[in-house]
């Protein structure tokens, strides 16, 4: 039986940047059940901790900023939990912070709007085209255009998606010969976009040859609920 | 430190594989270990990373402060690719160094159709796939587990294998490199290879020489050099009490074949059935005391964060305090949400009773290994179960609610007729008749898994004639035609490997053409059917002018030289003699775990004997 709710924030670091999300969701239950701490567990024949995501990391990004509440079968403080958990988490974890909620509240998981990403993609610039421009032509492109369309593949077959109607903020800027970008991505209940959707399909309609999509790394900066008409942290709903 | 770019890693499966940082991995400051050793499995990861025996000695190496080991898996083929085109090396997981920066590399060999991705992980390590052409610089290459007792196959690419069981071995072998290295390498290469050999157990290749008649026939295998031992010995650890458990084993990220904690609860198992060559390389067979095994349980549970536990061994049924030992550990973990596994079970209602207790709610499935369809034919491979076990064991099975049954069998047994094929099929039918009379429901499932037979070194049948791919073909178009689909789901091996299987578990030196043409061609992991493209062997036998028919087909009479006649198992070669004469005539042998000792010479070759608890 449950007694207490905690809603904690932790990240996922370089060092664990290439695991899927079930590896990742392993990798904390394991350290949770090293650090002994009273976990509430699922009844039935295959019990599991009680555990949620806010929303699933895609394999290759790294975050500062994951959350997910778990179920306690006993009460514990959340500076104890903090500490007790903190040693047993493998390199590139860091648990941030942590609150308590209440039992009944609604999940993280349908609560979340939009999350922020940074991505930075090396690009070899000729020099006529060197300079503060290339960024803002990237971003111009992408505005300008009536739609952006990314086609998805999966087993099941391909899908168009308009990736403009996901995207709510996009900014670039050149540094040290990599384009850093910054993108807000709305999350909706039909789905939502990938940072590396959204530079492939930059690629593609800025037809730029100067990058290549696949060796940018992204990095998810922030998760938001919407409170009134704001974007608050997810944390602090 | 190799660095990876995220390109290269998006493009592979699971790239996780290949970025180590698991929880209890070791990264040692490489300037303060003087000697470093990267333990090598030929297979990928989550294959590799099941392994009990290499954790063992990833634990032994790591606990040496001169010392620090390192993992390296074999790239999967999406992963050599993107190796190759970058011109990247191999590299081990903790410290992204290419294989080639060791001193040490030991390369694990469970089964034969691993060998092709020796070479290649060799290859792409920057080592010299040939030893005679690595130079002072380059790594001794290492090699041990069951298939170092015939590695004859392998001799052109390995400085030396260790026979047997490495826990003490492994520390001899590192004091006599690191001496060597502190002595400024006297005498090269050779020069350690020379020391080495003088090791219990270690087997330096080079330093014999088969000598083969006009004919072609192996007339022995000798030492070519002063000082060097005649036969070399396996190698035993008497007390099993006092040797290194990894109460720390690495905890991979990637979902592992065998993601648990592996507690070896005994080693060794002496039931005789005589196609098995473990049965007779980890004679005899010593017992942990349960109060160990708990203790080790405790431990490694803290330090992993697992949520089950499987009692390994040859035979976990036939440990001899099981029943109290699983009480013992459901009283303490079920609550904890730890569970408790068996990997094997014996066809007795004894075995039921402990399935029925380790799985108290959820009734998956029951495996059970008759091995042979008739009476006759398990008595000739001495599997001491008779009908009226099955029948019990399925009847107590059925009765405690478990539908789903597993039956392993084996085809192409010696002496094997079409009787004994059919005898599968009817054996198949009358438990499902079983289950219809025990539930009053036809909806059980019963899978049946067919292997073939591989004659292998050291057993009771080592001489025996391998069925031909067509006859194995045969025999299991027999049982396709005898089990319908719709009631039994039937699996069966690929009959070419297990062809290429019994040639490499027999082969001599005279294979390593063909092996190395086989890679070049671009074999790799041939016991993956996906992967499997035995044309390519085809080639590489016909280019090297070898007929690998003369090693896999062909019955050897118990007179001939055997290429492993100078590895010694300590079971004498006329106990095997005894023991396949006895086959023939359809004998018993009994297990001398607690009851009168068989002489097959291994207690008193060594100076050990069996330990049993209970």
């Amino acid at each position: 039986m449950a007694v207490q709710k905690l809603r904690v924030e932790i990240t996922k670091g370089e060092p664990v940047r290439y695991l899927s999300h079930l590896e990742y969701l392993r990798a904390i239950e394991r350290a949770l059940r090293r650090s002994a701490l009273p976990i509430a567990y699922t009844e039935g024949f295959n019990p599991h901790m009680k555990m949620s995501f806010a929303s699933a990391l895609a394999v290759g990004v790294t975050s500062s900023c994951e959350n997910l509440e778990l179920e306690m079968a006993e009460p514990v403080a959340c500076e104890a939990f903090v500490n007790r958990l903190a040693k047993d988490l493998p390199e590139g974890i860091v648990i941030k912070r942590c609150r308590e909620v209440p039992l009944r509240g609604k999940s993280l998981m349908s609560e979340v709007r939009l999350a922020s990403y940074t991505v930075s993609i090396p690009v070899r610039l000729p020099e006529a085209l060197a300079g503060e421009r290339f960024a803002e032509k990237v971003i111009e492109s992408f505005w300008q255009a009536p739609i952006v369309l990314y086609t998805r593949h999966n087993p099941k077959g391909r899908r168009e998606i308009n990736l403009k109607s996901y995207i709510t903020d996009l900014a670039a800027k050149m540094e040290n010969e990599c384009l850093n970008l910054l993108m807000k991505i709305r999350i909706t209940g039909e789905g939502s976009a990938k940072p590396e959707e959204v530079l492939e399909a930059l690629a593609a309609i800025h037809g730029s040859s100067f990058w290549e999509p696949d060796e940018a790394l992204a990095h998810r900066t922030g998760l938001f609920a919407v409170s009134g008409h704001n974007y608050i942290p997810i944390f602090e709903v | 430190m190799i660095q990876l770019a995220p390109s290269m890693l998006r493009k592979v499966l699971k790239p996780a594989r290949y970025t180590g940082g698991e929880w209890n991995q070791v990264v040692k400051d490489l300037q303060a270990c003087e000697i470093s050793f990267a333990l090598a499995f030929p297979d990928v990861y989550e294959v590799g990373m099941s392994h009990l025996g290499l954790k063992i000695l990833y634990h032994v190496l790591n606990s040496r402060g001169d010392t620090c080991a390192e993992r390296v898996y074999a790239p999967w083929p999406d992963m050599e690719e993107e190796l190759r085109r970058r011109k990247l090396p191999l590299f081990t997981l903790e410290t992204r160094r290419p294989l080639a920066a060791f001193d040490l590399v030991g390369f694990t060999l469970q089964y034969e159709l691993s060998y092709s991705n020796i070479l290649n992980m060799l290859d792409l390590g920057g080592i010299s796939v040939y030893a005679q052409e690595r130079n002072i610089d380059q790594p001794f290459v290492v090699g041990g587990g069951p298939c170092a007792f015939n590695p004859e196959p392998l001799a052109s690419f390995f400085d030396l294998f260790v026979l047997g069981e490495a826990e003490e071995a492994i520390n001899e072998l590192v004091d006599c490199f690191a001496a060597w290295k502190k002595g400024g390498k006297r005498g090269g290469r050779d020069g350690f290879l020379r020391d080495a050999a003088g090791i219990s157990g270690v087997y330096v290749p080079k330093f014999y020489l088969p000598r083969y008649d006009s004919k072609g026939n192996l007339i022995e295998t000798t030492p070519a050099a002063p000082g060097i031992p005649e036969t070399v010995n396996r190698r035993v650890v008497a007390d099993l009490e006092a040797a290194p458990f990894p109460v720390r084993p690495v905890v991979p990220y990637v979902d592992a074949v065998h993601d648990r904690i592996m507690l070896e609860v005994f080693r060794g198992c002496t039931r005789g059935c005589r196609f098995c060559q473990a049965g007779i390389l980890y004679r005899p067979v010593r017992e942990r005391r349960m109060e160990t095994i708990v203790k080790l349980a405790e431990e490694t549970l803290a330090n992993t964060g697992y949520d089950e536990i499987s009692l390994v061994s040859l035979s976990t049924a036939d440990y001899s305090c099981l029943e109290k030992l699983i009480r013992e550990l459901t009283d303490r973990f079920a609550r904890r949400g730890v569970s408790v596994s068996l990997p094997s079970l014996r066809v007795d209602s004894f075995s039921i009773m402990l399935a029925n207790e380790v799985q108290k709610v959820r009734k998956s499935s029951l495996t059970f290994a008759p091995e042979a369809g008739t009476q006759r034919l398990r008595d000739v491979i001495n599997k001491g179960v008779s009908e009226q076990d099955i029948e019990e064991a399925v009847t107590a099975a059925f009765r405690s609610g478990w539908s789903q049954i597993k039956l392993y069998f084996m085809l192409g047994l010696p002496t094997e007729t079409d009787e004994d094929v059919r005898g599968i099929a009817e054996l198949s039918h009358r438990i499902m008749k079983r289950y219809k009379e025990v539930t009053g429901s036809g909806a059980g499932q019963l899978t049946v898994s067919v292997s073939s037979f591989v004659p292998k070194p050291h057993t009771a049948f080592q001489w025996v004639a391998q069925a031909s791919i067509e006859e194995l073909r045969g025999k299991q178009a027999l049982l396709k035609e005898l089990l319908p689909q719709r009631r039994f789901t039937l699996r069966w091996h690929d009959a070419q490997a297990s062809f290429l299987e019994a040639v490499f578990a027999r082969g001599d030196r005279r294979l390593e053409k063909a092996l190395y043409n086989a890679w070049q061609r671009g074999a790799r992991f041939d016991g993956w059917s996906e992967h499997f493209r035995f044309e390519l062997w085809e080639e590489a036998f016909q280019s090297a002018a070898v007929d690998p028919n003369m090693y896999a087909t062909r019955e050897r009479s118990v007179n001939e030289a055997l290429p492993w006649d100078h590895l010694n198992s300590g079971v004498d070669k006329h106990f095997l003699v005894k023991e396949y004469e006895r086959a023939l005539n359809g004998e018993h042998t009994a297990d001398c775990r607690r009851g009168q000792c068989t002489d097959c010479g291994v207690c008193s070759s060594f100076g050990v004997g069996p330990v049993n608890w209970g």
